[in-house]
């Protein structure tokens, strides 16, 4: 049976309040999920004051404030700091996206919280394990497969061709659609997820590729692709505005077409 | 499949290797559907007006052909579509194998029940 409540040793709990900044005029709560193997007991919920003058303008702001001047243990994941990388994935005020990219003006009042990314093993605070997420993206082989011989200098694509790949080509593999998923998070074993699937769709769509069959192949399977309900969490959550759903119904269509 | 922290991630994603099923089921859902937008109207239509007149009024609806033909239509329609439904249903929330083909089965099994059963409603009325 699904699981639908937390394990017990997962249970997140009351956590410490951090002292407020002395002499910040403009302050705001937020509540942060704090984990270390190292440390026994369950997961909980720190809370931070942040003088928002000082902070910057996003979310990832926010946490190098907090690891900065108040709290140097928080650990989270982190590189090029404006939405290319997708290191920073994470559950900001119950939505999937990246903190790089998530401003304050786009939050809503109240406490704000943070926690990793859903339905995954946390490594550390707001560190999640993306193993099984990564060997799921190499499953759908995103690379060019072709038998035709070499051309001398590149495979060529028309303007046309090469368009299809737009609204795809960018995800950044952040795993913010796949761990939004209910599917995901009750088949994220056997079911690709959003994200590999819209790569899978990359590659099928793709006029140089020459292994559309095979690749086909390798997703027809009522977990592999047919877990998809088209729920959209997905395409809410994509801080890149992509639309994985409707690259899966894409793909379903590509199967229907051929068998008949 | 095994649970150990040996197995490799790459090793649980490929499972059991894609099964080459799953269009098929895909597409009856939606054929199936696509007929039900047209029976379930007319049979909520037509079985409210016949139900009002009484038992003796129901029993000529299911003597007319076209009604006995358009009621066991939707009967098939709609309980294929459901077993078709139920079955992802449980697939997507029954994680075990056992219970899963047990319930899987029982499905097919209640549908095909309430389709025979509508079936042999019909039967009995026309064979008087």
């Amino acid at each position: 049976m699904v699981q639908l409540t937390l394990p017990q040793n997962s249970k997140v709990q009351k956590g410490k309040t951090w002292p407020k900044p002395q002499g910040a005029k403009n302050l705001r709560e937020f509540r942060i999920y704090r984990y270390s193997p190292e440390e026994k007991g369950n997961p909980r919920w720190d809370t931070y004051w942040v003088d928002m003058d000082k902070a910057g303008t996003m979310i990832l702001d926010v946490l190098f404030y907090i690891k900065n001047t108040i709290d140097p243990t928080l650990a989270f994941r982190r590189s090029c700091r404006e939405g290319v990388c997708g290191s920073c994935a994470m559950n900001i005020a119950g939505r999937n996206t990246i903190a790089c990219t998530k401003g304050f003006d786009e939050l809503p009042g109240g406490v704000i919280s943070i926690s990793p990314l859903p339905h995954l093993p946390v490594i550390r605070d707001l560190i999640p394990d993306l193993t099984n997420f990564y060997a799921q993206h190499a499953y759908v082989q995103p690379f060019l497969k072709t038998d035709s011989p070499t051309p001398e200098k590149e495979w060529r694509q028309s303007e046309e061709d090469r368009a299809q790949l737009d609204g795809l080509y960018e995800c950044i593999l952040c795993a913010s659609c796949s761990t939004s998923c209910p599917s995901y998070w009750w088949n994220g074993d056997k079911y690709l997820g959003p994200a590999a699937l819209l790569q899978a769709y990359r590659w099928l769509i793709d006029s140089r590729d020459e292994a559309t069959g095979e690749r086909l192949d390798d997703l027809e399977d009522p977990f592999k692709l047919y877990r998809c309900h088209t729920i959209m969490n997905c395409a809410q959550v994509c801080p890149k505005g992509l639309n994985p759903a409707q690259a899966i119904a894409k793909i379903k269509h590509m199967m229907v077409e051929r068998v008949s | 499949m095994s649970n150990s922290p040996f197995v490799t991630p790459a090793k649980t994603t490929r499972g059991l290797g894609a099964s080459k099923t799953g269009t098929s089921h895909h597409i009856r859902q939606r054929v199936s559907a696509l007929a039900l937008i047209v029976l379930v109207p007319w049979f909520l239509f037509s079985i409210m007006s016949a139900a009002l007149g009484g038992y003796a009024d129901a029993l000529a609806w299911v003597g007319s052909p076209l009604n006995a033909t358009l009621l066991v239509l939707t009967a098939g329609a709609a309980f294929y579509h459901m077993r078709l439904g139920m079955q992802a249903v449980i697939e997507d929330y029954i994680g075990k194998t056992g219970t899963r083909a047990a319930l899987l089965i029982l499905n097919t099994f209640f549908a095909a029940g309430l389709f025979v059963a509508v079936v042999m409603s019909v039967i009995r009325v026309w064979a008087g």
